[in-house]
């Protein structure tokens, strides 16, 4: 049989004692840790529901007095973020491909974004801007000039943040093709994609920007989508142009590109600002 | 047997029961899974994966939310379609702050789980969890004792616990070797929701994305639901078991040499 009898064993009363009282002092302490610990990491919400106003007030000035404010809680669980984005970035492998999947097995895809979809007039002499090249130079890519690259398509998974995810058929230009026909500065690491016609939940102008990291923008499924299902995308789905990027987050997936700019330093990111991790590797 | 008073130096017979790194992995997994499901439900809510055509009346499509709902109902509470997720997640509307605590929990549980097996590993533990094949019987055996507790307790007749020769009855031991093998799941589906695209024979391993989805949710259940038998039944066993998971040792000799 695996398991051995149990053999007891002769002790002496008062070392098991003693240890005994030791376990249990450091299983107190662990307690109060845990406890302290978890009231600084809860967020603010949280902690409104669970306990009112003015005893809250006070725990909290308790714990910022041992160094548990609310200042230090958002360092480390940023850490935490930036840990999990380096994982992320170890992970990723320029070669490898994501599933692809069959036209027929495309899933609804929801317009998610919180804020309105461009206005129609908004598209109306579109151009995408190119910054941060080799040539120096700033360009300016009309529709026509795009059509010119070779066209792709893919039927890949987009994975949001919140857990849903939807298959669907996209068609356009690889972001590769783009980066050899205007190669980045050298010393580029970053690709800054903006739109400047993105609109808020009320419609009024809101930009919306993301940060793509070279390696994934010169991915093989990485795609500025002209096309959802064999058409012309839609105002929602982030006409005339837009990201598709499998091995990012949904929201990686800006629409309606109108700047690219290729820069050594890593650029802001809409998402990021608001408390979402930066690097987004799926 | 009774514990020893503190100032008595008698000698006192012991048996020893789990490795210190068992032990304290036992503890952490505690505030850690807590954490996990608190922060999972406010993860979950943000795109529910068991959901239905919209409700006519409520408008939900979850069904976790229907569920609080008719719990709110009962109970007057105020948060309705919230209850669920305000009492046992970290609340609606949260899904930054919620992702970011995830993780943060996440990687502390899986090195808690690496933690846990050298402890085994270390101590021999892993013995006693080995499944073996009279595990069927004795469970059965178990079973019967467990629902004939009650009835000989009111009606005052004996109702001997049945006798084990191993460190855990079989029923235990099915628990207990169950559930790092659900812990591996969840942190094995979980990563299959984190990074689909680099770790895709991953997401195949579970079918799909939402396949990965419902593994973890069912992983949580089980894992949550585990606690409260486990708790209930320390409880009834008595201080002498709750202590050993504490200080490592019991001074509950087995009477093998009765047996031998």
């Amino acid at each position: 049989m695996i398991e051995k009898p149990e053999i007891p064993e002769a002790a002496s009363g008062h070392a098991i004692a003693q240890q005994s009282r030791r376990e249990f002092i450091a299983f107190t302490a662990g307690i109060l840790a845990t406890a302290a610990g978890a009231w600084w990491l809860l967020p603010d919400r949280t902690k409104a529901r669970l306990l009112p106003g003015a005893a809250r007030d006070r725990l909290d000035t308790l714990a910022a007095r041992v160094g548990l404010s609310g200042r230090n809680r958002e360092l480390f669980l940023d850490r935490a973020l930036t840990f999990d984005d380096d994982v992320a970035e170890a992970l990723f492998s320029r070669d490898r491909r994501v599933r692809t999947y069959a036209r027929s097995e495309t899933t609804p895809l929801k317009p998610n974004y919180h804020g309105r979809p461009p206005l129609p007039e908004s598209l109306a002499g579109w151009t995408l801007t190119l910054d941060g090249l080799a040539s120096g130079r700033t360009e300016r890519l009309d529709a026509s000039a795009l059509a010119r690259f070779p066209k792709r398509e893919q039927v890949t998974r987009l994975v949001c943040v919140e857990g849903w995810s939807a298959v669907a058929w996209w068609g356009g230009i690889a972001f590769a093709d783009l980066l050899r026909a205007f190669p980045p500065a050298p010393g580029a690491r970053w690709a800054a994609l903006r739109s400047q016609i993105s609109r808020d939940p009320a419609g009024r102008p809101e930009p919306y920007f993301v940060s793509i990291d070279l390696p994934t923008a010169h991915h093989a499924q990485t795609l500025l989508a002209t096309e959802l299902s064999g058409r012309p995308l839609p105002l929602a789905h982030g006409a005339p142009l837009r990201l598709v990027a499998p091995v990012k987050l949904g929201l990686k997936n800006i629409k309606a590109i109108t700047h690219i700019a290729y820069q050594a330093e890593e650029p802001a990111d809409y998402w990021n600002l608001r408390g979402y991790s930066k690097y987004d590797g799926l | 047997m009774a514990p020893k008073s503190p100032t008595s130096d008698r000698t006192v017979l012991i048996v020893r029961k789990h490795h210190w790194l068992v032990r304290w992995t036992h503890w952490l997994n505690v505030p850690l899974l807590f954490g996990l499901i608190a922060t999972g439900l406010a993860i979950y809510w943000a795109a529910p994966v068991f959901k239905h055509a919209p409700d006519p009346v409520t408008g939900s499509r979850d069904y976790l939310a229907d569920l609080g709902f008719a719990i709110a109902r009962l109970t007057g509470d105020p948060s309705g379609g919230r209850w669920v997720y305000e009492h046992f997640g970290l609340g609606t509307g949260q899904l930054a702050g919620a992702l970011r605590l995830h993780w943060l929990l996440a990687y502390f549980f899986m090195l808690n789980g690496v933690l846990y097996a050298v402890g085994l590993a270390k101590g021999g533990g892993w013995r006693a969890l080995v499944p073996r094949p009279s595990d069927g019987a004795g469970a059965l055996q178990m079973i019967r004792y467990y629902l004939g507790v009650i009835p000989h307790a009111l009606s005052k007749k004996p109702w001997p616990h049945p006798v084990l020769r191993s460190k855990y009855n079989a029923l235990q031991r099915g628990a207990y070797f169950t559930m790092p093998l659900v812990g591996a799941l969840v942190v094995l589906s979980g990563w299959a929701m984190h990074k689909p695209s680099q770790l895709g024979w991953l997401e195949r391993l579970f079918v799909s994305y939402d396949g990965a989805r419902i593994v973890h949710f069912a992983c949580m259940l089980v894992l949550g639901s585990f606690v409260v038998p486990h708790v209930v039944l320390v409880v009834a066993d008595g201080f002498d078991t709750f202590r050993s998971m504490i200080t490592g040792w019991s001074t509950r000799v087995k009477a093998h040499d009765r047996e031998a």
